[in-house]
């Protein structure tokens, strides 16, 4: 079969972007399961031997993975909520048009150009328990009777590392929430008020319906974003104190990097990457019906 | 049509008190950052903190690029005394290198990308062939995949290639994370821009090349820029991969570095800070130079729902 010029042209045109994927995407993907069903242990070269899917059954034997799997949950539950939440109130103040709009606008590109190793440094600083500006600034306003610990303390340093992951990803959602605001148009709102309507139901009956596509957009790629944040936990707390902040990427970086396991670390990746797979294809099909 | 001085009064106080929150919250913890950097350890030591520096000075950001004059011994890292700011971790003198490293990663993933992308996407987004729907799906879906269950197996095949600690395994790397979402980017920017130029370009005799360089790039300045900029910033930002395939300042980035110094007990807050700093500039500074088109080329997709 001869192929046109149109086609030729798009194959060279394509095929270089498919080969660097193939390489560093797509045959890591396979290989991947192929390690996963092998007893692979760095420390043990040699002897390598075909398993099955064994490496999954002990995954769920084991009681870190379930323990991981509840961390992941609270943490990715609390981002999205208040990543969300955060978004329409930044998007709602940013679509309003007023003298330095356009500062605040470019000042909200700050967190999501910032590094995530700098922005768990600085956190990690913030929350500080003897010079922190968390604990200063607290005991100064007289909200907090003496120094305390933060991270340190296992039942919120879940929430002071969603805290850190929040801010630098609610600037990427409120700009989706903004652009989808700026497409409904200012006509609805007009009949809205010659009906009656006050503020708060113009929001309730003609903002919030017209958001729906950027709010799917924002609750899918959260998720996604979330469930597999590994560098803030790396930096703040190592999955500690205790497990208190033991997430399951966090749980497949010890397994295969300092317990060298990498036939159930590599069982465990395949786990995490079809659950998130799963879950926003659940979160399209359910709150695409409901929303 | 002017409204009534009250409601607009109202509204001005309101949106006063809301941004000054939104300041706070957004840029406040970085402020808080640049504060540190520039207090000397016992400053930013006290108790309660010196909200702004007392004496402003930039101390530690000459300790870091002198620091690779410095021979760190055990004798005068003894020496060394934590309080005065003076005191530097032993890899502090990895920190220039590392930013090099740093530069010279994000040029050649900015320069690449663009590259790879922008055919990739005038391809997908104008030629008319077999499985141009699917070349895209299949792009993004590689990015469905959380990066640390890529990071195992990319291992392996990188250690296999014998590229482990390399500058080129980096970019390889990035570029299989930026290139699928630039290429999105790019083609919904290339189908919005009129058929009938890409027509009268063939009908005088433009092959593709031409109608891309004629018609296609320079129509799309505003998509390239953001493109340039996104792929740039991931690169600087990224840890996981680095952190996976890199061992020693031959081609350790700026965040590895700096997660060193954090893990370090011993290491002066003063200094981190500073290093933190001067990582936060160049992403900080382009995204608000380049802000308009990252806004609109950020949101692309989502416009078209």
């Amino acid at each position: 079969m001869r192929l046109g010029y149109d086609e030729r042209s798009a194959a060279v045109l394509v095929f270089p972007v498919l080969a660097v994927l193939l390489v560093v995407a797509a045959f890591p993907i396979v290989y991947s399961f192929w390690v996963s069903l092998h007893d692979i242990v760095l420390t043990r070269p040699l002897r390598r031997p075909f398993v099955g899917f064994d490496n999954y059954l002990r995954i769920f034997d084991d009681a870190r993975f379930w323990t991981a799997v509840s961390r992941t949950t609270v943490y990715t539950v609390v981002c999205v909520v208040v990543t969300t939440l955060l978004a329409v109130l930044v998007a709602l103040l940013l679509n309003e048009v007023f003298p330095g709009q356009r500062l605040l606008s470019a000042l909200l590109l700050v967190p999501w150009a910032t590094p995530s190793v700098v922005n768990g440094l600085m956190w990690k600083w913030i929350y500080d328990p003897t010079y922190g500006l968390l604990n200063g600034l607290l005991v100064q306003v007289g909200l907090l009777e003496r120094y305390r610990v933060w991270l340190s303390d296992p039942d919120i340093t879940l929430l002071l590392i969603a805290n850190a992951a929040i801010w630098k990803q609610m600037p990427l959602a409120a700009l989706l929430m903004i652009v989808t605001m700026k497409a409904i148009p200012e006509d609805l709102y007009r009949a809205a008020r010659v009906d009656g309507a006050n503020v708060w139901q113009r929001f309730v009956h003609v903002t919030l319906p017209a958001l729906r596509p950027g709010l799917m957009l924002v609750l899918v790629y959260e998720t996604m974003i979330s469930i597999r944040h590994f560098d803030l936990f790396l930096i703040m707390t190592q999955g500690g104190p205790g497990d208190a902040s033991f997430t399951l990427s966090w749980l497949i970086y010890v397994e295969t990097f300092r317990s060298l396991r990498f036939g159930t670390g590599a069982a465990m990746s395949y786990v995490l990457a079809i659950t998130t797979f799963a879950l926003s294809w659940a979160v399209i099909r359910f709150l695409g019906k409901r929303l | 049509m002017k409204r009534p001085l009250a409601p607009r009064l109202t509204r001005g106080i309101l949106l006063a008190f809301f941004s000054a929150i939104f300041v706070m919250y957004v840029f406040g913890p970085v402020a808080w950052l640049v504060s540190s950097s520039l207090q000397t350890e016992a400053q930013i030591t006290g108790v309660p903190p010196n909200w702004l520096p007392p004496t402003p000075s930039l101390a530690n950001f000459e300790a870091i690029f002198a620091a690779s004059d410095r021979v760190v011994t055990y004798e005068n890292r003894q020496a060394g005394e934590a309080l005065t700011s003076t005191f530097l971790p032993s890899g502090a003198a990895n920190l220039l290198p590392a930013m090099r490293n740093s530069l010279v990663v994000g040029a050649w993933v900015a320069v690449l990308n663009l590259l790879l992308s922008v055919t990739a996407a005038y391809a997908i987004a104008v030629i008319d062939f077999r499985g141009r729907r699917a070349t895209l799906y299949v792009a993004l879906a590689t990015r469905v995949v959380p990066d640390i269950a890529l990071v195992v197996p990319l291992f392996l095949v990188i250690r296999n290639l014998g590229l482990i600690n390399s500058l080129g395994a980096l970019v390889v790397t990035y570029l299989a994370i930026t290139v699928p979402f630039t290429v999105f980017i790019l083609i919904s920017y290339f189908e919005g821009i009129p058929r009938d130029l890409y027509r009268a370009a063939r009908i005088d005799g433009c092959g593709h090349g031409r109608a891309l360089w004629h018609v296609y790039l320079p129509l799309s300045l505003p998509a390239l820029v953001a493109s340039v900029t996104f792929a740039f910033l991931t690169s600087w930002n990224e840890f996981v991969f680095a952190l996976v395939l890199t061992q020693n300042v031959a081609a350790q980035t700026l965040p590895i570095i700096i997660s060193g110094f954090i893990m370090d007990f011993t290491t002066s807050f003063s200094f981190v800070n500073a290093a933190g700093v001067i990582a936060i500039i160049p992403p900080v500074l382009m995204a608000v130079v380049f802000q308009r088109y990252i806004v609109s080329g950020l949101t692309a997709g989502a416009v078209k729902g």
